[in-house]
């Protein structure tokens, strides 16, 4: 079986690849993509934990009704967050976050 | 499942998983990506099935591959968007994401390597073959399958193995905790997914010029 730490860092380097990725890039989609990743990291930690606090071979469902909260949510997000990619397109012409300059100039 | 064959299976899909992330990362075409980060969510699902969390891993595919996933290529094709090219300046950026992720990784791996009743934060490899014996399939499993009678307060150790009992089913223990205890919860849930759709459109929507 696999300990717990390894499903830990799993999710912590699942994390940190989406949060760099957050950072690095420019294109809008990207980042969107990269927040997705980071929310599944944390899912990941949150299923580990359910299945080590179990009792009696039976995991701890409240952590896994969270992780299912977190997709629920993740969806609803993308959904604005797209649309809100539109309007910065058509406003815009472009995906670039580095085209966001208004208050800057 | 054999627990040597579930352990092989964890690794091989946490690395696919974490190869494809950076390939979500690392890629010029959004395309390439949204296909990069689709078979990132399915290998995360694959851990979740051999975690135990069968339905959790069933909504993982249906909700991020079937519908955000599809969402995204689909608002990728519409708008056009070209290869992201590096321009000047750029690279201050890349060291900033380097460090931060790296950062955030060490101090959050450490943490989980020093986690009660572990063996001192080494490297996860050694404690793997110390663990050898547990793992091998022909002797020592008989230990393994005896079912945990009091939480952990070490965490440390390796994890308990599920046992359900005759009748119960990880769909109806999650179904059975959703809808007693949480009830209120998703019916707020609910309003937040109808905020977001109404949100959805209302900012999608052609301005009128006046």
């Amino acid at each position: 079986m696999t300990p717990l730490s390894h499903y830990l860092i799993f999710s912590a380097l699942l994390f940190s690849i989406g949060l760099g990725g957050a950072i690095m890039r420019r294109n809008v989609l990207v980042v969107l993509m990269c927040l997705e990743l980071m929310l599944t990291g944390a899912n990941v930690a949150l299923v580990a934990f359910s299945r080590a606090q179990g009792l009696e071979g039976i995991p701890v469902y409240d952590a896994q009704v969270l992780a299912l909260f977190v997709m629920a949510i993740a969806a609803a997000e993308v959904a604005v967050g797209l649309s809100l990619i539109v309007a910065m397109f058509r406003a815009r012409r472009g995906v670039e976050s580095t085209s966001l300059t208004s208050l800057k100039d | 499942m054999n627990p040597a064959v579930q352990a092989i299976l964890f690794y091989v899909f946490a690395f696919g998983a974490l190869l494809s992330a950076l390939g979500v990362v690392a890629l010029r075409n959004p395309v390439s990506c949204a296909l990069s980060l689709a078979s990132c969510l399915a290998f995360v699902a694959a851990v979740f099935f051999g975690a135990g969390a069968t339905f959790l891993g069933i909504a993982q595919l249906i909700i991020y591959a079937g519908a955000i996933l599809v969402l995204i290529l689909f608002i990728v094709m519409m708008l056009n968007v070209k290869d992201e090219h590096p321009a000047a300046g750029n690279w201050l950026y890349c060291v900033l994401g380097v460090l931060a992720a790296g950062v955030l990784a060490g101090t959050l791996s450490s943490a989980a390597l020093r986690l009660p009743g572990s063996t001192g934060g080494r490297c996860p490899v050694h404690v793997l073959l110390e663990h050898a014996d547990d793992l091998c399939p022909v002797q020592g499993s008989a230990q393994a399958q005896q079912p945990q009678t009091t939480a952990p307060t070490e965490y440390g150790g390796m994890l308990p193995p599920i046992s359900m009992r005759d009748g119960e089913s990880d769909v109806s223990l999650l179904g059975k905790n959703l809808f007693t205890h949480y009830n209120l919860s998703i019916v707020v849930l609910s309003f937040a997914l109808l905020a977001g759709a109404v949100g959805a459109v209302a900012v999608g929507r052609k301005l009128r010029r006046d």
